[in-house]
């Protein structure tokens, strides 16, 4: 982990330096992993709080449009029954044209409504990530101790490092939770009835 | 006479969309923001049906199913989950803890109603 983390900073070093790593340096490197993880979960709600907003807005603009659609709707039948009795054609044909328009706008508001669930869908999958992002950190700052606790990360191989990490990244995929979401796209989901 | 629905769903667009749904379809909503908020509606209203989410804190969707069950007045009520979850495994847990039905979001409205319209006539 500090390796990865500070490969550049070791360069200058002579051989024996290169493989040892005192206390302080532990901690900081190890503080500085934290920093980056700790940064990438706060980018990852960064992007959670920018979606809310954006799905908070859509909903209240989802809402108003449907209103007005509503209120147009019911102002088109009105105008058509105060028409009908004059007998006027083209009237009766503008309005019947808007009829169309009102009742295509109500559909596509509809299927508005199945886009507009990808706002937990993506709330979901960004706290599975976040969780996975912890659990990695975790597993990478016991290795790090692991290593300044054998008085030598001194001794250990780059190889055996690659390893260690190869092996918290997958205990960290047998422990992460579930996945919540598996869907690709916003096509409606399977029913099922028991 | 009207049709109370209880939907329970820790993501407030979600709430809102099924709100919209089902009030535009004639039925009343109560709306619960976790299973634990649900549990103590639905001792408080008797409704006609529960849609539920299953990932919430405090209390998930499961547990809450479980826990209505053992209610006498719930024992009957068509309990249908409206979930990103669609793993088998998650479907034999809800089964068992005796769901009406299995929604994977996202959903059409239209299908929502027609199994709603389903399950309780």
């Amino acid at each position: 982990m500090s390796k990865i983390l500070s490969t550049g900073i070791k360069k200058d070093r002579s051989s024996a330096d290169e493989t040892r790593l005192d206390d302080t340096e532990c901690i900081l490197r190890n503080t500085e992993a934290d920093e980056f993880f700790i940064n990438i979960k706060g980018e990852l709600n960064q992007v959670d709080r920018l979606v809310s907003d954006a799905v908070n807005n859509l909903v209240i603009n989802f809402k108003f449009i449907s209103k007005l659609t509503k209120s147009h709707h019911d102002m088109v039948l009105a105008i058509e029954k105060l028409a009908a009795p004059e007998g006027s054609n083209p009237i009766l044909d503008l309005l019947e044209k808007q009829m169309v328009v009102a009742d295509k706008i109500e559909q596509e508001l509809e299927m508005a409504i199945t886009s507009l669930q990808f706002g937990d869908l993506v709330t979901q999958l960004l706290a599975h990530t976040s969780n996975q992002v912890e659990m990695l950190n975790i597993e990478l700052q016991r290795i790090d101790r692991q290593s300044s606790w054998r008085g030598g990360s001194s001794k250990k191989t780059l190889n055996r490092i690659h390893e260690e990490i190869s092996e918290a990244v997958a205990l960290t995929k047998n422990n992460s939770k579930r996945k919540p979401v598996v869907q690709q796209g916003m096509q409606m989901g399977d029913i099922e009835l028991f | 006479m009207v049709k109370t629905i209880l939907a329970v769903d820790d993501s407030a667009s979600i709430r809102q969309m099924v709100t919209f749904t089902l009030k535009g379809a004639g039925y009343e909503v109560i709306q619960a923001v976790d299973g634990q908020d649900a549990l103590d509606k639905a001792n408080y209203h008797q409704v006609n049906l529960v849609l539920t989410d299953i990932n919430m804190p405090r209390m998930d969707g499961l547990k809450l199913l479980e826990l209505l069950r053992k209610l006498a007045n719930y024992k009957n009520i068509p309990i249908l989950i409206l979930t990103t979850e669609s793993g088998d495994e998650m479907k034999a847990k809800g089964r068992a803890a005796g769901a009406t039905g299995w929604l994977v979001k996202p959903f059409d409205p239209k299908r929502l109603l027609e199994v709603i319209g389903k399950v309780i006539g």
